[in-house]
Order: structure tokens, then C-alpha cells, then sequence
């Protein structure tokens, strides 16, 4: 157990998780009617909590930290709904259910940062607090009956024995044996403190598709030897091509006009997380061009065609009318292109034989192998094995006419 | 209903109807209660009220930065949005 010296600058994790199960105990027996209290499980997240919560203040306070006034529980939904094995709307509802108690007295909305909470001052104080102090062996096992351990893997009541004194994990081998020196609070490494399988430490992680922001990474865009400047001036070429060929007449302010190009970077560009070479970006930027210039030549062919503007054209979530899919568009023209060259070329050739076997044409003198080996050479310039395969069977055909 | 908030709106609209008065609606540039300002969607919103509700009703209507000495962002006359440079 922590020495009363030192608790005046570190939270004791079985002081804390005394405390908070004082508290839903109290809340308890206040409140007869079902709703209004608190169950096992919600007393799981809040013990969740209030343990990621002492990490991160004895963390804070390992740094330096004097702590005068309570800094909030910064954390992710996400996060403590993956560390405790539920979803993140068991997550909310269980905060709301807390926060009606008392528990949480306050919450703060921080989009990509997440959130911010602020734990009962009751629960989170240096001073012992003036409750009768409970057994944490008949702690444990009167938890234990209350949860059901076969359908949800919980965290054990008391932390800070087996983080301390847990001699089978490797916890002692990673810290540093002075004394004083605690575990990072959050050391993604640690995940098996107390050798239950579960990840303990990963409610600072960020969540997993944080929203893209262009204006951050404008610096950082960097890939593999293509300079960002160089990246983002095709962003800007590819906009001023399209609002030129597509929309002439719109108008647009600076704010919608950063809005397009942030979109046009995330959905046409993929954020330029593709590595490849200048040489390569200018042959996607050139292909890039064929597509706007078929889309146009598509709208100039009927008055009533359109596409959609441009905050949408070029939105990443656009599915149905977006930029995106005149790719299948392009690919399946250059085959049909390819495919019709294809035909001239063999044509061609075929009327060749035809004049060969005639004794006329520019070939007359030749004999029919080297008109073979001719033509071979001039179809093998365009690299097409299919064409090959083509000319040869219609060879097969001409000859055994 | 939910209506835009003056004091954090991120640009505003004057418009100056017909008649000789003169009103300012401020934008609305949240997709939902918790997301992120989007100023760009606040703009087409207030586009799209000047030429479908309020339409026939104004003369001159100009969207500004909701802020003291707010650039100009968009402009319409009669209906039509005209080129500003920004």
C-alpha cells in the first residue's frame, strides 16, 4: 500500500478505486428505483476510468506536473469502448448514466481530440476522504460475484499490487529498479500488466480514421523525393483545368474554393499517399486531363447533362455521380481505342496478303516468309501481345485460304 | 429547431431588400450538433436561401467574414452572383 507521505503527490490506485466504489455504493442506496442506479457494469466503466484517469495524473505528475488544479481525463470514445470489449454507444450511454449520478460532473466535446472529463472532486482529492474503510479481499470477492467473469473479461478490482509486485510479468524488467520511478502511465508496450490479455493502455491512442485535415500536412507531404510544393501545385493545375473545362460560369469565395481543393487532394489525389516519382505523378496528372476532357466532350454532346457542383463532383464519400468513376470510364475507352487500332492494323495486313498473293503491292517481290517477318516487326512496335496473337491467326487464316 | 448563433457563426449575409430595408442572416455551418464549422457549407446555405426563399425579394446581398473587419466573401445583385476578387 502507498505510504500516506507520498500520497500528497501521487494517486493511490486502491484509494481511488475505494473511493469511486464508496460512492456508487452510497449513490446506491440513495436511489431505489432501477434507473436511477448504478450496475455492475457501469460500475466496470467507472472504475475504468477513474484508473486511466490516476495513470494519467501520476504520469503528469512524474513530469513535473504540480497539478494545483485538477487538469480533466483527456480520452476517445473509441478507446474505452475497445479497452473495456464494448461499443462505443455502451460507452456514452454508461457517461450519461454516471453523470446523472454524479460521478462525471463534467464532459467536454472535443471532435478529433477527442473528449474531456471531469471526475468528482469527492473521488479524485489527496486527502483520504472520511469513509469506512472496506476489506479489499471481500472487495474482490463480492465484485466477482457480481460480474459474471465468463461473458465479460473485466480488470481486476486492485491494480496497483499486480502492477507493483506481479513477479511473473515482465513489467519489473522494463522499469528502471529505482525506487520513486513509476511505469509510464501510458507505455504502449505494457500491455500485459496483469497478465490478462488485454490492452490496458491505449485510451491516448488517437481514433482510427481521424478526419482529414490538408492545412496540417501541407508541410508533410512529402513522398519520397517529389516535393510537396511540386504535389500541391498539381492539386491546384488539376482544380483551375477543371473549373475552366466544367465550370466556367461558377463563381466561388476563398472558403469554398480551400473546401474543393481539400477535397480534390483526399479523393482524386488519395492524399498523395501513393509513393511514386515526378515523372510518374505527371503521367497521372496528364491522364487526369484525358478524363476531364472526355467528361466535358460527354456534356457538350447533350444540353441536359450535367455534373454535380463541385463540392460534390469531387467528394471522396461520392459514390454515385462522382470524379472517381470516370476512371472506369477512361480505362475502358483506352481498351476500346486499342482494341479498334488493333483492327485497322490487322486489316491492313490482311489486304497486304491479299495483293502478295495477287503479285501486286509494294511486297510483290517478297517472298511470303519475309512478308511474315516484315509485318512482325511492325506490329511488335506497339508492344501489344494481343495483337500479335491476332495477326497471327488471321496470318493462319490468309494462307490457308 | 436549431438557429444560427451570432456570436459563432463564421460569416453573415446583409441583405438589402426591395423595399429599402436591410437585414443580416448569419450562417448556419454545422452538418450536426457536435461536427466541425464547415464555413464553405455556411456559404452555400446562405447562397441557397438568398435564391430560393428569398428569392425576387432583394436587390443586393453580400456575404461577409462574421468578424470585425470581415473580408467580403461573395456578392449578388439582382439575383445573380457576381465576380468579386478576393
Amino acid at each position: 500500500m502507498e505510504s500516506k507521505q507520498a500520497a500528497k503527490a501521487y494517486y493511490d490506485f486502491s484509494t481511488v478505486f475505494q473511493r469511486t466504489k464508496s460512492f456508487i455504493d452510497s449513490h446506491n442506496e440513495k436511489h431505489t428505483n432501477l434507473k436511477e442506479r448504478l450496475n455492475a457494469n457501469h460500475r466496470a466503466t467507472a472504475e475504468l476510468i477513474t484508473r486511466l484517469y490516476a495513470k494519467q495524473l501520476n504520469k503528469a505528475i512524474t513530469l513535473g506536473d504540480t497539478l494545483e488544479e485538477l487538469p480533466g481525463f483527456k480520452t476517445y470514445n473509441p478507446s474505452l469502448a475497445s479497452c473495456k470489449g464494448c461499443t462505443v454507444r455502451t460507452i456514452i450511454n454508461h457517461k450519461e448514466r454516471l453523470k446523472a449520478a454524479g460521478f462525471i460532473i463534467k464532459e467536454i466535446h472535443r471532435g478529433k481530440s477527442g473528449i474531456e472529463i471531469w471526475i468528482n472532486p469527492a473521488i479524485f482529492h489527496t486527502q483520504q476522504l472520511s469513509t469506512t474503510h472496506n476489506e479489499i479481499s471481500s472487495d474482490i470477492s463480492q465484485i466477482i460475484c457480481d460480474f459474471d467473469q465468463r461473458v465479460k473479461n473485466l480488470h481486476p478490482l486492485v491494480h496497483e499490487q499486480q502492477e507493483q509486485k506481479n513477479n511473473n510479468s515482465n513489467v519489473d524488467k522494463l522499469i528502471t529498479p529505482e525506487e520513486g520511478v513509476r511505469l509510464s502511465a501510458h507505455n504502449p508496450n505494457i500491455t500485459s500488466v496483469t497478465g490478462t490479455l488485454q490492452e490496458q493502455d491505449m485510451n491516448t491512442r488517437k481514433s482510427r480514421n481521424p478526419a482529414p485535415d490538408v492545412q496540417k500536412r501541407n508541410g508533410q507531404l512529402d513522398a519520397q523525393g517529389v516535393g510537396s510544393a511540386f504535389l500541391l501545385q498539381l492539386v491546384r493545375d488539376f482544380w483551375k483545368y477543371v473549373q475552366i473545362t466544367l465550370y466556367p460560369d461558377i463563381l466561388l469565395s476563398e472558403p469554398e474554393e480551400t473546401e474543393i481543393l481539400n477535397l480534390i487532394w483526399a479523393s482524386v489525389y488519395r492524399k498523395f499517399k501513393i509513393k511514386g516519382s515526378k515523372k510518374d505523378w505527371i503521367g497521372y496528372q496528364e491522364i487526369l486531363y484525358k478524363r476531364v476532357d472526355m467528361v466535358s466532350r460527354w456534356l457538350d454532346r447533350n444540353p441536359n447533362r450535367w455534373v454535380a457542383p463541385p463540392h460534390l463532383y469531387f467528394h471522396p464519400e461520392n459514390k454515385r455521380n462522382g470524379f472517381d468513376k470516370t476512371y472506369q470510364w477512361f480505362l475502358k475507352q483506352e481498351i476500346l481505342k486499342k482494341e479498334i487500332r488493333n483492327q485497322i492494323l490487322i486489316q491492313k495486313a490482311a489486304t497486304e496478303w491479299k495483293a502478295h498473293k495477287k503479285g501486286e503491292g509494294k511486297y510483290r517481290y517478297k517472298t511470303r516468309l519475309q512478308l511474315f517477318r516484315i509485318q512482325q516487326q511492325c506490329l511488335s512496335q506497339y508492344h501489344d501481345q494481343r495483337l500479335l496473337d491476332l495477326y497471327e491467326k488471321s496470318v493462319y487464316k490468309m494462307v490457308n485460304l | 429547431m436549431v438557429h444560427p448563433d451570432p456570436t459563432s457563426a463564421l460569416s453573415k449575409c446583409v441583405v438589402y431588400f426591395n423595399d429599402g430595408k436591410s437585414r443580416t442572416f448569419y450562417s448556419f455551418d454545422k452538418k450536426h450538433k457536435n461536427s466541425k464549422p464547415n464555413q464553405s457549407l455556411g456559404i452555400r446555405r446562405l447562397e441557397k436561401m438568398l435564391m430560393t426563399s428569398l428569392k425576387g425579394t432583394w436587390e443586393t446581398a453580400i456575404i461577409y467574414e462574421n468578424m470585425k473587419n470581415g473580408k467580403e466573401l461573395a456578392k449578388f445583385k439582382n439575383g445573380v452572383r457576381v465576380f468579386y476578387y478576393s
